[in-house]
């Protein structure tokens, strides 16, 4: 199996790792740098929950190599509100709003909605649709999850640019 | 027992659990990591139905990346996995913990090998070789039972029949002017949730003992069967439940991984993990639903149903698991559901096939039970040209007549005592909150102008709150702060907020001040677990009950030290005072649980050290929730495709803990439901291939085929437990496939519906079946 040195910055602290080809960038994430928040629901690109940013787009690190994000920026759910800081307003309105149950599918939910809300922050219905079509929720029903997403929209407005500036891409 | 206005028992308190998941601070099985920890793969049958003539180890074991292979040869004389709802009649079809003889449907174990990391034991796997001499396989119940078929185990595949009989069923059809003669049938389709299964094994040889974290329902089930296959007693096997990522039911078996685990952690002393993939999950973890209801029913002239016999049929694939008999058992004896039929029979045959076992999953029993009851109803509307929501009340038990014997019983879960509610108040709520009667004339409109609308109701009556007990205990330590401990083992459910909102009721003190515990079976010696929408009411008594336990002894420890009579006394803030006057003198429950610490004397008329208190609750009986779905549904006539447009509940859960929590678990439901209303299924192929093993194939509901779901609660207290509560669970799932059936029926009649998943496929050829469309129209 050959291996690579590939370096990557993951919430904003750089790594250098050596890897075997077929390490998937989410057992880099999980097994190396015990980011664990960034869960595998299909481990084939389906369900959702592994999405992390990538660049700063929306990403399924079960179908992504590590190798491929070599030089890549990588945000991850823990990245978001760090060591007791405030929750983004994305996860305070999954929190409001009972958009949550077992909470093993919401990381990837999160991701996608600050990745959306970071391009747009007051998208349309539409978007807010396309951008939850790519995730499985198999205990809220969705319902919740909506009504989340327009929360997070309002709660995201409110907080302002300048609370949660995305990172330059 | 109720909250003064602002309490928080029965307020939508955000959850406790959600910050810390948020913040990526789950600990799920996968996240968990053990020094020295290895990796497990399984080796699985690619056969549904072969002989194992041979498994050679040895390439494997040669592999210097290899650090254990086991294999049915290393694991003599392990008992096969308990099925513990068996009757007398009920054929041992039990599952060996790993195949050493023969196998029986794809995705079987036959050999499991250790190495560093997962990758590499997955490489190491596929040098086990397997010879199998491939037999005939058998995938149809029916088929199964025929003489000739292949046979599973010993003799035949019929592992049990079971029989129930109420009234005078050939009476009531002798006499009867109208009888109705259909089949019913609800796929194989399973609980699927997000997270699959797994596990890590360690061995401590210090204590001696084995300890199994795992993603369970069900900890101390766990620990019993870990105990009887390792030949351990009690005190060195421990069983961890770390955060789970739902469950749904599938999770209350005592797997086969889960006991290999255990013994390569002590054979190995070193920790063992194995994580299951989602090829795994579809073809290894416990499907459940496929049964077919073969009814006929006798009816009079203005719709009320007079008898039903049933023929019912459960393709219960290959094995026995925990709770086998839970889906033909609930399958017949629910069938009648809401309604008054007190001249019934059914047969339910239990069938063994070269299909993934099935166990209970959320809604078991009740989903096909209510999907055949609704559908016969809508039935006999149509034959009379009566509304069906007419039809349906003129067959509801009426609630002047709660409590009712149903005259009869399950297994586990005894007798069927419907206790509380109004079964005709709940469909007319719904209907009002669905606006039925503009939706019926807005139909009409549309129909004329070549848009297939429909609109279908899913009333329903659920067992919940099931028995045997649940353990709760309570505790104020030193700090004020209040501890329970609980048997209820959460895997989404909000259990840590809601079983805090009850125990901060009883000990009014705040809600940050409850910390629930759970999940640890040398914390909790007596615990069950979470199935069967128990929790609350079960669970949530025993909390209750020991909680007040506590507040008892606290009052009368703080009656010493304030020397006022307890009857003076009263609990709010987390301060014990003069009834009257919360601000005036008192003591804090810290203080409490400081006088009653030991080392000093006992306060007078106190018996022993702690404030704390244990109650294990047993049911008397089940409580039956229930309540009606009204789905409304437009269907495309040139491609079969159904969009649900609305979805309307009205839900008697008893008492409400949290309307918040209860609205998620019955929204939750309905997307069960819409998934077995139109797209899931475990497909097998004849041959016994499963067809479908992935999330690209398996078709879960997503965002875009789950409407809006409104939920109203409707609150009859059930006399069964102090706070009134029923399970609120499982009830979402339950009348969902039923209303929404209901709905494409409605939307395409005359085309029919009579068995789910409600494909396009089929959707298209009932179309074509009633000359709406021609068989053409679709090749467009």
């Amino acid at each position: 199996m050959s291996r690579h040195t590939i370096t990557l910055t993951v919430n904003g602290a750089l790594h250098t790792e050596e890897v075997e080809a077929r390490l998937t960038l989410a057992d880099l994430l999980r097994e190396r740098l015990d980011l664990t928040a960034t869960h595998l629901g299909c481990e084939h690109g389906v369900c959702g929950a592994c999405t992390v940013l990538v660049d700063g787009r929306a990403a399924r690190s079960c179908t992504t190599l590590a190798v491929q994000a070599d030089g890549a920026a990588i945000r991850t759910l823990e990245g978001l509100a760090a060591d007791g800081a405030e929750l983004h307003p994305v996860q305070q309105a999954l929190w409001e709003k009972h958009g949550m149950q077992c909470g093993f599918c919401t990381p990837g939910i999160v991701m996608s909605l600050v990745e959306l809300l970071e391009r747009d922050p007051q998208p349309s219905g539409e978007a807010i649709t396309e951008t939850l079509g790519g995730h499985l929720c198999r205990c809220t029903g969705y319902v919740k999850i909506r009504e989340a997403a327009l929360e997070a929209v309002r709660l995201s407005a409110q907080a302002g640019s300048g609370t949660h500036t995305p990172e330059a891409r | 027992m109720s909250a003064p206005a602002g309490g928080v028992f029965g307020a939508p308190l955000k959850r406790k659990e959600d910050p810390r998941l948020l913040r990526g601070d789950g600990r799920y099985i996968a996240d968990l990591k053990a020094h020295g920890m290895l990796a497990a793969a399984i080796v699985r049958s690619p056969h549904p139905h072969a002989w194992i003539r041979s498994v050679d180890a040895s390439a494997a074991r040669e592999d210097p990346r290899t650090i254990a292979v086991l294999t049915a040869e290393d694991l003599p004389d392990l008992p096969p996995l308990p099925c513990i709802d068996a009757e007398e009649t009920t054929r041992p079809f039990n599952q060996p913990v790993i195949a050493a003889d023969k196998v029986r449907y794809v995705g079987e174990p036959v050999a499991v090998v250790v190495a560093e990391d997962r990758y590499v034991a997955e490489d190491v796997a596929e040098l086990v070789v397997v010879d199998y001499e491939p037999l005939p396989a058998v995938t149809d119940a029916e088929q199964a039972m025929e003489p000739g078929a292949p046979v599973l185990h010993e003799e035949t595949n019929l592992c049990d029949t079971l029989e129930y009989r109420i009234g005078d069923p050939d009476a009531a059809f002798e006499a009867a002017p109208r009888v109705l003669a259909e089949r019913f049938a609800t796929q194989r389709y399973a609980g699927m949730p997000m997270e699959t299964r797994g596990a890590i094994a360690e061995w401590d040889p210090r204590a001696e003992k084995v300890t199994l974290t795992t993603s369970t329902q069900v900890p101390n089930a766990v620990k019993r069967d870990i105990c009887a296959s390792l030949g351990m007693p009690e005190s060195r096997v421990r069983v961890l439940v770390p955060d789970v990522g739902g469950a749904f039911g599938v999770k209350i078996q005592t797997y086969p991984e889960e006991i290999l685990l255990c013994f390569l952690a002590r054979r190995l002393g070193r920790p063992v993990k194995w994580i299951e993939d989602r090829w795994e999950h579809i073809v290894a973890t416990t499907h459940g639903r496929e049964q077919f209801h073969d009814v006929e029913v006798a009816y009079d002239d203005e719709g009320r149903v007079l008898a039903i016999r049933d023929r019912c049929v459960t393709n219960t694939g290959a094995y026995l698991q925990r709770l086998t008999l839970v889906e033909p058992f609930i399958g017949v004896a629910m069938l009648t559901g809401p309604y008054d039929v007190t001249d019934f029979e059914a047969t339910a045959h239990v069938v063994m096939t070269n299909k993934a076992p099935m166990n209970p999953f959320r809604g078991v029993g009740h989903v096909q039970a209510a999907f055949t009851m609704e559908r016969i109803m809508d039935t006999i509307a149509r034959d009379l040209g009566l509304d069906p929501a007419e039809v349906r009340l003129r067959n509801m038990i009426p609630p002047e007549e709660l409590p009712r014997p149903r005259g009869l019983a399950n297994v586990l879960a005894g007798e069927i005592i419907y206790d509380s509610g109004d079964y005709a108040e709940c469909l007319r709520r719904a209907l009002a909150l669905s606006g039925y009667d503009d939706f019926r004339a807005e139909q009409e409109e549309q129909r004329r102008r070549g848009r297939l609308l429909g609109i279908g109701i899913g009333a329903f009556v659920e067992e919940t709150g099931l028995g045997p007990y649940e353990m709760g205990s309570v505790r104020i330590e030193p700090s004020g702060q209040v501890v329970v401990h609980t048997g209820a083992c959460t895997s989404g459910q909000g259990h840590l907020t809601t079983l805090a909102q009850i125990a901060a009721d009883t000990l009014a003190v705040d809600m940050a001040d409850v910390d629930v515990r759970y999940g640890d079976t040398d914390l909790v010696r007596w615990g069950v677990g979470t199935y069967a929408s128990r929790t609350a009411a079960i669970g949530g008594t025993a909390v209750r009950n020991a909680a007040v336990g506590v507040r008892e002894k606290a009052l009368a420890i703080a009656s010493t030290m304030l020397e006022a009579d307890v009857k003076d006394l009263e609990l709010s803030g987390g301060r014990v005072s003069i009834v009257g006057s919360p601000a005036g003198p008192g003591v804090s429950l810290a203080e409490v649980a400081a006088a009653a610490a030991p080392g000093q004397p006992l306060p007078e008329g106190v018996e022993s050290y702690g404030v704390e208190a244990t109650d294990i609750f047993h049911p008397k009986t089940n409580t039956f929730a229930y309540g009606v779905h009204v789905s409304k549904v437009e269907v495309d006539p040139a491609t079969g495709i159904v969009t649900l447009l609305e979805h309307h509940v009205v839900n008697d859960s008893g008492t409400v803990i949290n309307p918040l929590v209860l609205d998620g678990q019955v929204q939750g439901g309905v997307a069960f439901g819409i998934g077995g209303a139109l797209l899931e299924e475990v497909v097998y192929d004849d041959d016994g291939q499963p067809r479908n093993p992935s999330f690209m194939e398996y078709l879960l509901p997503a965002d875009g085929n789950v409407p809006d779901i409104t939920v109203e609660h409707m609150v009859v207290p059930t006399p069964l437990n102090p706070d009134g509560i029923k399970g609120g669970g499982e009830g979402g799932a339950v009348g969902s496939p039923a209303a929404i059936a209901g709905a494409v029926a409605d939307a395409i009649h005359p085309g029919r519906v009579t068995a789910t998943p409600i494909t396009p496929a089929r959707v298209f050829a009932a179309l074509v079946e009633a000359g709406l469309v021609e068989p053409e129209a679709g090749r467009a």
